[in-house]
């Protein structure tokens, strides 16, 4: 079959429709999500966390619907959250400073702040001066990968969490609730482990951008909401008009934490590349497989996160798994080639990227590096960078 | 054998060009140009699209790769896009096959590429947003004297004593023309001014790449002989022993030409890849 004598791709009218709601989502910076949420029932409460992971379970469980805070993209102007930090740090906490001074985050009834960086933990610092009358953590994730110390450690961190929120909506976070949220999430780890391996083997039925916002929408919805919709749009996609283009396959590492701009990954597809695996919105699938169901569930939470999440920059890779992980799952997503990113400042990133990048080079795959903000407006390099890479492997099959 | 077309979408006009390849030869079946003018592209490219086909005596189904360039990659309908740094040196390699550089020169952008014998682009430069040194910018000032694109090239070629001009910012560019215009400065003059301060930046970028032997001027700007006179005139000022500059009648083709080459190589390739599955399979 000729991939030239295919029709122009449509996107159906209800594919369309789930789109643009996952896009209202995207766009509402003034949470209007979570506030009709809450306003459904007046107990209900809603708290905050940044990236990269938290579990949300512990905060489901204990009756609050979790929020990510993943700043305000390109969608707000930086008036006052720059005069909090000094210049030579990432764009994720000014915005999310200004998110909090201009009243946006006031849906919230309290934030964690897992550990990333020295740069988050401050922000967590200056939430509790900032948000004095509500319920601010700092979630110190364990270092330690063992269930003798890590795993006591974790352990007491999720306890302290679901006091907090239990605190808040008068709802214990009992062994029986536990065990529902993992079973929800899980169902939700199931959908998208589903919706990527359509991306994996059909790219075309799932443009980056529509993934993204997907996996930014499980940060505003309820678990069992979310996964209806990826579920749904599965359904529609599948049946869609949309037809292959002759794109390279890239996988993107380095956005765990700042997002990158819509456009910016419209851009990358115009160049040629599709998108078949990446670490946006981490968080979500930090721990792709389902947890037990059974037994106890704080315990099924620690070995998920000791034993089964993803390594990343912002976890310590005590065993050095990051550099076999990259080239593995290069081969196992059949990318032509990576796309080393990383939001600029970001010290995780940008310490990560020479060892990722000697991995690559040993392994004979290609890559290429640029960096980025959330609010980052002209694409002209990045483009050209993206396209030439797409070029250099689609007719000679190196960078 | 593969019929294909390359689409070249450039800030000022469509270009289409549609091609028979095989093995052994490449042949351009047909060529079209369509300036946007303010229209809706996809509605030019349709129309080019269509006008090269019938032009071909081909239907579009009868393509087995389209392929985009420059801007080109708003076409949802593609087969697959290539840059065009990658697009004008294929393209020119088959217009002047011993070429080996090539200076892309559009409505908004200069570029400049050295290439191998096979198209494969060794490096390249070009020039920031800035619209200075672009056709737009020439466009305008053409504007200004009140003359037609056409009569630009010839009026500088009969310049006796070219005026200095800006070769930095568009904008102080065009001040200098308007101060010129009051000066009294005679048109041929002022174009050839124009031109120089292009060809200034123009041999710039070639010296930054480095080039060597035959450089192909492509781009909507590559028939404007007053300005391939100056880049030619820059380039021996520079002391470009061994450069030469050519032109070619369907160089503002090239990236469209270089898409349709490119577009037939995938074609192949991907025939290839597909038969290596059924065999596995």
């Amino acid at each position: 079959m000729s991939l030239a004598t295919q029709e122009a791709p449509m996107a159906a009218g209800e594919l369309a429709d789930l789109v643009g709601s996952a896009t209202r989502l995207y766009e509402d910076l003034e949470l209007k999500a979570v506030r009709d949420w809450k306003a459904n029932d007046p107990a209900r409460r809603a708290i905050g966390f940044l990236p990269v992971y938290v579990p949300r379970e512990v905060i489901h469980a204990a009756g609050a619907l979790p929020v990510g805070i993943m700043g305000g993209g390109d969608q707000i102007e930086i008036v006052r959250g720059d005069s909090y930090f000094q210049s030579y740090i990432c764009h994720l906490p000014r915005s999310v400073i200004e998110l909090a001074v201009s009243g946006r985050l006031g849906a919230l009834d309290g934030f964690v702040f897992p550990s990333i960086c020295d740069v988050i933990r401050n922000l967590s610092g200056m939430f509790k001066v900032l948000m004095a009358e509500k319920w601010v953590h700092y979630l110190d994730l364990p270092q330690n990968f063992d269930r003798a110390s890590g795993g006591k450690f974790y352990r007491h961190e999720m306890a302290t969490i679901a006091n907090g929120v239990s605190a808040l909506t008068g709802i214990e976070v009992t062994n029986e609730r536990l065990r529902d949220s993992i079973r929800l999430y899980n169902e939700n780890r199931r959908a998208l482990a589903d919706l990527q391996a359509l991306r994996v083997q059909s790219p075309w039925l799932v443009p980056a951008t529509e993934y993204y916002l997907l996996l930014r929408a499980s940060y505003l919805l309820p678990p069992e909401a979310h996964t209806q919709m990826v579920r749904d749009y599965m359904r529609l996609s599948r049946t869609s008009q949309r037809h292959a283009q002759d794109n390279i396959r890239v996988m993107v590492r380095g956005a765990f934490c700042e997002q990158p701009p819509l456009g910016l990954l419209r851009t990358l597809e115009r160049a040629g590349c599709y998108l078949v695996d990446d670490d946006f919105v981490l968080g979500a699938r930090f721990i792709p497989e389902p947890l037990p169901e059974d037994g106890d569930p704080w315990q099924a939470l620690i070995d998920g996160f000791l034993y089964k999440s993803l390594p990343t920059a912002s976890k310590y890779d005590v065993n050095a798994t990051k550099e076999a992980e990259v080239v593995q799952r290069a081969r196992d997503v059949r990318a032509d080639g990576v796309l080393l990113i990383a939001p600029s400042f970001c010290d995780p990133a940008l310490l990560d990227q020479p060892m990722l990048a000697r991995a690559l080079d040993k392994a004979g795959i290609p890559y290429t590096s640029f960096k980025y903000a959330e609010d980052t407006g002209q694409f002209q390099v990045i483009r050209e960078q993206a396209g030439t890479f797409a070029d250099a492997i689609k007719l000679w099959g190196t960078k | 054998m593969a019929i294909t077309a390359g689409i070249d979408v450039g800030s000022g006009a469509v270009k289409v060009a549609v091609m028979n390849i095989d093995d052994c030869r490449e042949t351009l079946s047909a060529h079209y140009l369509e300036r946007i003018r303010r229209r809706d592209v996809m509605e030019v490219v349709e129309e080019s699209l269509a006008a090269a086909l019938r032009d071909a005596g081909l239907r579009r189904d009868q393509l087995d790769y389209i392929a985009t360039t420059g801007d080109g990659d708003v076409i949802p309908w593609r087969t697959g896009h290539f840059y065009g740094m990658t697009t004008h040196s294929r393209g020119a390699l088959y217009l002047v096959p011993e070429s080996r550089a090539a200076v892309d020169i559009g409505a908004l952008h200069t570029r400049a590429m050295r290439f191998d014998p096979s198209g494969r682009v060794l490096q390249y430069q070009m020039t920031s947003q800035c619209a200075s040194g672009s056709g737009q910018f020439l466009e305008n000032i053409s504007r200004y004297l009140g003359i037609s694109i056409d009569e630009i090239g010839p009026l500088s070629l009969s310049a006796t004593d070219p005026e200095k001009c800006s070769s930095i910012c568009a904008v102080l560019a065009e001040t200098d023309v308007i101060n010129m215009v009051s000066r009294g400065i005679s048109t041929p003059n002022i174009l050839r001014g124009i031109h120089n301060s292009m060809a200034l930046r123009v041999a710039g970028l070639l010296r930054a790449i480095k080039v060597e032997g035959t450089i192909l001027l492509t781009g909507g700007l590559a028939r404007d002989t007053g300005l391939s006179a100056a880049i030619a005139d820059k380039l021996k000022e520079g002391g470009g022993a061994g450069v030469s500059l050519a032109t070619h009648e369907l160089s503002v083709q090239a990236g469209a030409i270089g898409a349709a080459i490119w577009g037939a190589f995938r074609h192949g390739k991907l025939a290839k890849q597909q038969e290596a599955t059924r065999g596995i399979t």
